[in-house]
């Protein structure tokens, strides 16, 4: 890793420091960073102690976690398909994911505790079709990013087009299902933390193991081939271990695919390629990015929250044409 | 040193009686999108030794070098690396035996020279083993050996095409492979660029190397080749030292055009007059 890199990296990680303290400081109650520190050491009681270690602690955990997921989940796509424009989305993660969602809010809304493990099914079965749609068949022959791609359209389009199916039929209910497409937080705790961690857990060791052969891979598939990597196999694996990160965000805060597409190329245009220096600056970024955004959120046009999906947009697409048009 | 003179040689090609060749391909039938683009092809290297593949366009030159890589599955034939099956080997262990220099791979933007060279080790690294003292001393001699140590800390995409050539030259030779396979190592190159490449190749062939290239120049071939196998659609229609495979009737065969063979420090140049003339009836 370059001085640069390591640079970009501390950055991101003083940044995630600071919006995470802004987070937990912040809302409806202010509460000082010496409380935060009494809260989270258990050494304090009273309503402040309680909103910081019980609504607003999992909240920004939870906002850590699944924004690093989206930039890692990025981050690996990017590289195992050589597209710039690879994302969550392009994969059918998210249109599985908010199937699920959809399908329980507007056909059982009774069973409403049920809207994470369905948006996770949901994404994991669209990713799982991909996969299968992109490997080799019977005639032999590699997967390459294009086939993945264009099967993650498709099965994506499935998916879309089931939602707007569900959506239409039962239009009476369509504004629930609004609410979640657009993303976000809001009343998330230690429940949706407890069920993403372990996909994201597995999705981040897949992905630490996956950073030098898709350096390889980067190299093309032959020179990749020649060096000991099997190209087919390493765009498989790195497809399903960003699905399975997407999907456990999706599962927990609703669509926030944007994040996915941006943070990594923040991170390349800061410090340049190399997956082990990429995939750690997503994450990293990615957490920080959110992070900050949740708490913008929250606190912006307080006691009304705005939909954090649209905020990472706005406060993200600026940030990334200014990098764009300064590397150019 | 003149253009096209053979470069010096610094000891003779071993002996190639009883010498246990480092590939060995024979019988190679290759299946791509339904057409079998190469038809029962051989291939042999010996350690020292520089093998040119060369043809037409389409003659399944690439092919035939990508499967004795071990980059695409034959159909039928047998590819063997020191003496065992290819597909007997696993990928890391075949890429501990060769080194394969694709035509023109895409490199990321931003990448250094050093980093890009440095991929090279992986055959040697585990997964998450970060590279150590042998493999930063592989790198410094693979740099040096192929001349790129001057640029190393350059970003790839700011290189010429030769220099980027050299990068991956560097790149093979860091693999510490006993065989380096070259794809068009000299395409679209000025003919300085072309001849440095060439007479680099030749060099570490001298050196104990297994070499085998393809070329689209067969004056070049002619100069540094020990050996040259003819592609024609699909199948092997020469086999041997330069002189004894080209001859106007081989360039009218293979090629379709009318040729004038020169002997050149005892290596056929080539002289063309112009595409193959009817024949008479």
């Amino acid at each position: 890793m370059t001085a640069r890199q390591r640079l970009v990296i501390g950055g991101g990680l003083v940044a995630l420091m600071f919006a995470s303290v802004a987070s937990l400081a912040f809302g409806a109650v202010a509460v000082s960073p010496g409380r935060i520190v009494a809260a989270l050491t258990g050494s304090a009681d009273g309503p402040d102690a309680t909103i910081v270690a019980d609504v607003r602690l999992p909240r920004t955990l939870l906002a850590v976690i699944v924004g690093a997921a989206l930039g890692l989940a990025g981050a690996l796509l990017q590289g195992a398909l050589a597209n710039p424009l690879a994302a969550p989305d392009v994969v059918g993660v998210t249109a599985g994911a908010a199937f699920g969602a959809v399908a329980i809010l507007l056909l059982a809304p009774a069973s409403s505790a049920l809207l994470p493990a369905a948006a996770l099914g949901g994404g994991l079965v669209a990713a799982a079709l991909v996969v299968l749609a992109a490997a080799p068949g019977p005639r032999g022959g590699g997967v390459g990013g294009v086939r993945i791609i264009l099967a993650g359209i498709a099965v994506g389009a499935l998916f879309t087009a089931a939602t707007t199916a569900v959506m239409v039929w039962r239009s009476d209910r369509a504004p629930a299902a609004v609410v979640w497409l657009a993303g976000g937080l809001t009343g998330r705790g230690w429940e949706h933390l407890e069920m993403a961690a372990p996909y994201m857990l597995v999705g981040t060791v897949a992905a630490g193991l996956l950073a030098r052969p898709l350096d390889l891979l980067a190299l093309g598939d032959d020179l990749a081939g020649a060096l000991g990597v099997r190209a087919s196999l390493v765009r498989v694996a790195a497809t399903a271990a960003a699905a399975v990160l997407a999907a456990a965000a999706a599962a927990v805060a609703g669509l926030l695919g944007f994040l996915g597409l941006v943070v990594p190329h923040i991170a390349r245009l800061a410090g340049g390629p190399g997956h082990r220096y990429l995939l750690v600056a997503s994450a990293v970024l990615g957490a920080a990015v959110l992070v900050a955004a949740d708490t913008v959120a929250r606190t912006a046009l307080a006691p009304s929250e705005l939909p954090v999906g649209v905020l990472t947009v706005a406060l993200g697409v600026p940030f990334f044409l200014h990098l764009l048009r300064r590397h150019a | 040193m003149t253009a096209l003179g053979s470069p010096t040689r610094r000891r003779p090609a071993p002996s190639r009686l009883g010498a246990s060749p480092v590939l060995d391909v024979h019988g190679l039938v290759v299946r791509l999108g339904g057409v079998d683009v190469v038809r029962g092809a051989a291939l042999r290297v010996d350690a020292g030794q520089l093998v040119a593949v060369v043809g037409p366009n389409g003659a399944g030159k690439s092919t035939l070098l990508r499967a004795a890589a071990g980059l695409i599955r034959p159909k039928q034939g047998a590819v063997t690396w020191n003496g065992s099956p290819a597909s007997q080997l696993g990928t890391r262990e075949l890429a501990r035996l060769r080194a394969f220099v694709p035509q023109e791979p895409r490199l990321p933007d931003g990448l250094t020279v050093t980093d890009a060279v440095m991929a090279g080790r992986a055959p040697h690294l585990g997964l998450l083993a970060r590279p150590g003292r042998r493999d930063h001393d592989a790198v410094s001699t693979a740099m040096r050996r192929a001349g790129v140590d001057g640029f190393a800390t350059r970003a790839v995409s700011t290189l010429s095409g030769g220099e980027r050539r050299r990068v991956l030259i560097a790149l093979a030779l860091a693999q510490q492979a006993p065989a380096i396979l070259a794809d068009e190592p000299t395409a679209h190159l000025d003919l300085g660029a072309a001849l440095e490449i060439a007479w680099l190749l030749r060099s570490l062939a001298d050196e104990g190397c297994a070499i085998a290239c393809v070329l689209h120049d067969l004056d070049l071939a002619c100069a540094i080749a020990d050996q040259i196998i003819v592609l024609h659609r699909g199948e092997v229609a020469a086999a041997g030292a330069p002189g004894e495979v080209i001859d106007p009737g081989l360039m009218r065969a293979v090629w379709e055009v009318e040729a004038h063979i020169t002997i050149h420090h005892g290596r056929p140049r080539l002289v063309a007059l112009g595409p193959r003339r009817p024949e008479k009836p």
